[in-house]
């Protein structure tokens, strides 16, 4: 549904994006992570057709957002950084604006049958005004939506807006998803993209990793056991580190963090040898890495580089 | 479908010019303050000045094809004819300045509300955008002049010079007010757009908008003083040219105000 070949942009002497390859499936959500000032905003606006890139080429629903910006306003909805309404105009007057510049749609009918979806029919006549942050990111939403768009740009769609407020709109997303409309989530918040995405693209000017959230924390990281014992001894920690299938054990007091090519299938024999070795297991589970730490990982290391 | 859009961006224009209370006083009052002040000089000077010797040197100033025409005139009518006479160039004034307020505002509305990202993620086309603008401006800034024209003619009934309206209300008048304000107001609101485009903040627009729409005030100056004299064929020539610097100052506008610099640039 998005694909990009080696899309890139410079304002003037600063490079905003570089090279950028990447195919985003239809139906998928695709979680666009990086540092403030990686470049985000400006692939959105270069997808959605508002920007044109410096080189290299896009294609949104199969038309080239830098050569017919109008047709594919036609299919794509944005919801921006910043909301964007007519403070002094109603919530119901804003939408029937904004909807009134796509072909074939009944205003009316699709301006309240988002504001309904969105919770917002009782205020509908307010002035955006008055809207609290969320309001307006819900009729930002609604906006977005208004012409049923196949594809959806939403940037930091939840930034700034209450834990219940931002779960609201994470459920909302998942509906959206769900009725098969493809999703580019541009957003700092982690959590967020680990529960919505399918995969999580990491930026900082250029591509530095596009994978599942998943296979990007096992790229990253090994997969660890942690294993709580009554005590540890020598004998015990050179009995666990000959074991075949450890590729490295670490102690820290009474604890072990086994490092295992397959903690799936390494695990139970892993614990038999401990408790054959005379070690009294309190606990077991796996260190799962998260999302958070995987990230930090991807854009230090590309610092480093 | 484009004029739906056209007709869309010039309904919302209106109004969020109507749903500010400050902005709706300055398109309502402004040319109220105008005519009400060019008439009540023109009141004063002619009360003042009739029957006294200044009338008849001054009059011979005046230019020779406005004092010919006037023979069966008392002074004091011919001199209030010559003032009165001003009054159209003087109301170029009303859709120079509406027409440029409303250019600023509605540009600037956008970068404080930052609602141009939204609307250019939707299928308008930057000349419909423009063009909506543009008539949202244009239109009740002529109308406005033509208001004041008509409160003019009325107060001059009302003031005793009812007699004096067969030599105002000239081939002149008539070309000013119905082609030369449409021209000025569309391309003072032309000029306020491309003042707008090319500032990095809407203070810059505004101060951008105020000197480029100088132009049209020292024409205004050119008349109201003398330095030249617009008979019907010249105000005919002069509309017709600054209806052509229009159409090339529209294509300008479209051509500057471009998307991406206003959304990059504009913090």
């Amino acid at each position: 549904m998005i694909e990009t070949a080696k899309l890139t942009r410079r304002f003037g002497d600063r490079l905003a994006v570089k090279a950028l390859t990447l195919t985003v499936n239809a139906g998928e959500i695709l979680g666009f992570l990086g540092p403030n000032g990686a470049g985000k905003t400006t692939t959105i606006r270069m997808l959605a057709g508002i920007i044109a890139p410096t080189s290299g080429h896009a294609m949104v629903a199969g038309i080239r957002p830098d050569r017919e910006p109008e047709r594919l306003h036609e299919v794509i909805g944005l919801l921006p950084e910043a909301p964007g309404f007519y403070e002094r105009l109603s919530a119901r007057r804003n939408l029937q604006y904004f909807a009134g510049f796509y072909s074939n749609r009944d205003i009316a009918t699709q301006a309240e049958k988002y504001l309904a979806l969105m919770g917002l029919q009782d205020r509908r006549d307010d002035r955006v005004a008055s809207f609290s942050k969320g309001m307006k990111q819900r009729l930002a939403l609604a906006r977005a939506l208004l012409h049923e768009p196949k594809v959806l740009f939403l940037d930091e769609p939840t930034a700034g807006l209450d834990p219940e407020v931002a779960r609201e709109f994470r459920d909302l997303i998942k509906d959206l998803s769900g009725e098969g409309r493809t999703i580019f989530l541009c957003t700092h918040n982690l959590t967020e993209a680990e529960q919505l995405c399918d995969r999580i693209a990491v930026v900082r000017t250029q591509l530095i990793a596009l994978d599942t959230p998943e296979n990007l924390r096992q790229r990253q990281f090994r997969r660890q056991v942690v294993v709580k014992l009554e005590s540890v001894d020598d004998d015990l920690l050179k009995a666990v580190g000959d074991l075949p299938f450890v590729q490295d054990v670490q102690r820290q007091e009474n604890r072990l963090t086994v490092a295992l090519s397959d903690p799936d299938r390494d695990r139970p024999e892993l614990a038999a040898r401990i408790v054959q070795a005379g070690g009294r297991i309190l606990e077991i589970s796996e260190e799962r890495r998260s999302l958070e730490d995987v990230y930090l990982s991807l854009v230090h290391e590309e610092e480093a580089s | 479908m484009t004029a739906r859009r056209v007709l869309n961006v010039l309904r919302k224009e209106w109004a969020v010019m109507a749903a500010s209370v400050s902005n709706l006083l300055y398109v309502v009052l402004i040319p109220l303050l105008l005519t009400g002040q060019a008439l009540f000089l023109i009141w004063l000077v002619s009360r003042f000045v009739a029957g006294q010797t200044a009338t008849a040197a001054m009059l011979q100033a005046a230019p020779q094809a406005t004092a010919g025409v006037l023979p069966n005139l008392s002074a004091a009518d011919q001199f209030r004819v010559l003032l009165l006479s001003q009054f159209h160039f003087f109301l170029l004034v009303v859709p120079a300045m509406i027409a440029n307020v409303f250019a600023t505002l509605s540009i600037v509305e956008e970068k404080i509300t930052r609602t141009l990202e939204p609307l250019l993620a939707t299928p308008v086309r930057t000349w419909e955008l423009l063009a909506g603008k543009a008539l949202s401006g244009a239109i009740p800034a002529f109308l406005a002049a033509w208001t004041c024209a008509g409160i003019f003619v009325g107060a001059a009934i009302g003031l005793g010079w009812g007699h004096l309206l067969r030599f105002i209300l000239s081939p002149t008048w008539y070309l000013t007010l119905f082609l030369l304000t449409p021209a000025v107001a569309v391309m003072s609101f032309v000029l306020g757009v491309i003042g707008s485009s090319r500032a990095s903040d809407p203070k810059g627009a505004q101060g951008i908008a105020v000197v480029i729409v100088f132009p049209i005030f020292a024409l205004i100056g050119v008349q109201v003083t003398g330095l030249v004299w617009f008979t019907p064929t010249l105000t005919l020539i002069l509309a017709l040219g600054i209806g052509a610097i229009d159409l090339v100052l529209i294509r300008v506008a479209v051509r500057l105000f471009q998307r991406e610099s206003i959304i990059v640039r504009w913090r």
